[in-house]
């Protein structure tokens, strides 16, 4: 198995190779020679320079890799060529297994507007708007008004936020569509941007389905990832604390006929907004494994990797072993190299130290070790902190525990923007959508931090200030590589202060 | 031997002596060191907080549950001195607006001369694939563009300077 990813989700399908007896080949780039993936593979093949679309994009490297290496078959991970119908059609072409849908499947829910045609006949409700891209601004502005603002401009190719734009009034519609279209033709590779209404502060609820080759679709029920901050999720549960199980069904049956309906094959997730009066429209289908599978996994008791790779060899699905409901309760945090108090900028740097939390109900899958550096090449996301617990409250006591036991030395991550929303009444209370984080801006993502805290890292700062003048044999207190780049610690502080 | 120690914008007196006091507070106070690693353990008060510390030039950096924190730590007379002389206090950096990240200039939404509010797009910043809108601070003037159209930014470079509105 070549796994043509890396990162944490790279790690995740070795392991899941390991498990089922398989040989896996790990890629890198030269920014991850010395990666955790690469590490823990059978073997590895360099395919190029660190930009991603000279490495993990090249189509021909990749193959040429699986070629050299002996590889059967090729997993996608999330994210780079996952979603590419043309990737999946030059695997099959050189007679390799992709382990994903198939090209059709992709092609017809990577295409916004030709997926929201495909839902609509067969039943599934989409959101209101264009079934076809809008030519120009002007037919944008048109068609904004007829839809009645607010309205979503998003790519017809898009994906995770990309090329995509809220629009509330008329004056603003021109310069979002060029935005937007620009923005989609810069990630994809296609300008189309089509329209559909805003629903105002939905819930982001998804879908998880697995469907084998021989006709067999199933679900295995929600996931609710409403913690957002521009598309982007941060953190997600299951179940979702508004789904019951009449919901869950309603929502699984249109999920499995929206599957159905693309001919689709593997693990894939519908996604849906859901409103306050349980109405839910199909948003899009992701045609890939999903960054958040750890938390369906934790409570249907099921390895989605593995039964990808059982379902590409031409396993049956046995209806008899998924569950009817979920069991206990899941959270997922996406810990990233972000820094929550400074507008979520990426923040690059060596990892000097790593303390992973473990205890019970904890998982962690992720695919940075001390030493390795974070670079800007590439997303964000350092790894998923998840835990499960008997209920809820049970998991949410129980993230905080384990997000009090993860120290991470070295780059500036979203941990304490956690540790907020998991100390967060609305939060705890289930009393959320996706205007949560915007909403609760000021509380969440204020830098001040309670005086008693200040004064503890005051007298931290001082003590070891203290030794290190007055200790006899100087205190080996670690020395920060001062290689004059323009990232030191000292610019980021005097540029938070310069803006306060 | 008394410190200042300034974190989160705030200013703090640390004495360190037998014992500890912060702000004329007497407190318990101990770091151990754990070996190998670049972590302490911070006893304060009876409550143990682990401490990750690292030196760099002027001070220290900490982090602490999860947060990334610059202390500025300067002995007593240190700091008088530099008070007497008017030193270590450093101006504000007038009005100009630095790249949060490095990228490519994609737009330029002002000209030189333009009054702007706050809030009001400035640059265009493109970077990972995501066009990001940096806008004014404050309410301003815009007197001077360092910003190029479709050129590579360093992280920290300088893009528009505000002067005030008139």
């Amino acid at each position: 198995m070549l796994v043509a990813n890396r990162g944490e989700i790279a790690l995740r399908i070795i392991r899941a190779c390991r498990e089922e007896g398989l040989e896996s080949v790990a890629v890198y780039s030269e920014a991850d020679a010395r990666s955790s993936h690469v590490a823990a593979a059978d073997a590895a093949v360099p395919v190029g320079p660190p930009p991603a679309a000279e490495s993990y994009l090249n189509i021909n490297r990749l193959l040429e890799a699986a070629r050299s290496s002996g590889a059967d078959a090729i997993h996608p991970g999330y994210g780079f060529l996952a979603e590419r119908a043309e990737f999946a059609d030059a695997v099959a072409e050189a007679g390799l297994v992709f382990i994903g849908p198939p090209a059709d499947a992709i092609r017809a829910m990577g295409e916004k507007t030709t997926a929201r045609r495909r839902m609509r006949a067969s039943g599934v409700t989409v959101v209101p708007g264009t079934t076809e891209p809008v030519a120009d601004a002007d037919e944008a502005a048109r068609t904004a008004s007829d839809i009645g603002y607010p309205v979503l401009l998003k790519a017809v190719a898009g994906g995770g936020g990309k090329g995509m734009r809220r629009v509330d009034a008329e004056r603003e519609v021109r310069a979002a569509f060029q935005q937007a279209s620009s923005e989609a033709l810069k990630s994809f590779g296609n300008g189309d941007v089509y329209i559909e209404r805003f629903v105002e502060r939905p819930r982001h609820v998804e879908i998880q389905v697995l469907a084998d080759r021989h006709g067999t679709t199933v679900h295995f029920g929600e996931r609710e990832c409403s913690v957002q901050r521009r598309y982007q999720k941060l953190i997600e549960e299951a179940p979702s604390p508004v789904v019951d199980q009449e919901l869950r069904e309603g929502m699984g049956a249109a999920a499995v006929r929206a599957a159905e309906a693309v001919g689709y094959v593997g693990a894939g997730t519908v996604e849906f907004l859901l409103e306050p009066n349980r109405e839910f429209y199909f948003l899009e289908m992701n045609t890939r494994i999903q960054v958040e599978h750890p938390i369906t996994e934790l409570v249907y008791g099921v390895d989605l990797v593995r039964q990808q790779l059982r379902i590409a060899a031409g396993a049956r699905i046995d209806r008899t072993d998924v569950p009817e409901r979920p069991h206990g309760h899941t959270i997922e945090c996406r810990i990233t190299a972000e820094d929550p108090f400074d507008g979520f900028l990426p923040s690059t740097g060596a990892v000097r130290y790593l303390n992973v939390p473990t205890g019970p109900g904890v998982r962690w899958d992720g695919g940075i070790a001390a030493g390795e550096s974070v670079g800007l090449f590439y997303d964000p996301l350092l790894a998923k902190l998840i835990v499960w617990g008997e209920t809820r409250p049970a998991a949410m006591s129980r993230m905080r525990r384990a997000l009090d036991e993860l120290m991470i030395v070295g780059v500036a991550t979203s941990q304490p923007f956690h540790r907020r929303v998991l100390n967060h009444k609305p939060f705890l209370d289930g009393d959320y959508d996706i205007g949560y984080v915007e909403t609760h801006a000021d509380s969440l993502l204020s830098a001040e931090e309670p005086l008693e805290d200040l004064e503890r890292i005051a007298v931290a700062a001082a003590l070891a200030e203290h030794e290190r003048r007055h200790a006899a044999v100087p205190v080996r207190l670690h020395d920060a590589q001062c290689d004059g780049s323009t990232d030191s610690a000292w610019l980021r502080a005097a540029r938070r202060d310069g803006r306060r | 031997m008394k410190y200042e120690v300034v974190v989160g914008g705030r200013p703090f007196v640390v004495e360190i002596g037998d014992g500890v006091t912060v702000d004329g507070r007497t407190a318990t106070g101990h770091l151990y060191a754990i070996p190998h690693t670049p972590l302490f353990q911070l006893e304060m008060d009876g409550r143990i907080t682990p401490v990750a510390l690292t030196r760099e030039a002027g001070g220290w950096e900490l982090h602490v549950g999860g947060r990334v924190w610059n202390a500025v730590v300067v002995d007593e007379r240190t700091r008088q001195l530099r008070a007497l002389s008017g030193g270590g206090k450093t101006g504000a950096g007038g009005g100009v607006v630095k790249a949060p990240m490095p990228g490519m200039i994609l737009r330029l939404q002002v000209e030189e001369g333009q009054s702007v509010k706050r809030g009001v797009g400035l640059v265009v910043l493109e970077a990972m694939k995501m066009e990001n809108e940096i806008r004014a601070p404050e309410d301003g003037v815009v007197v001077r563009i360092y910003a190029e159209l479709g050129r590579a930014v360093e992280k920290g470079a300088p893009l528009v300077e505000l002067g005030p509105s008139s």
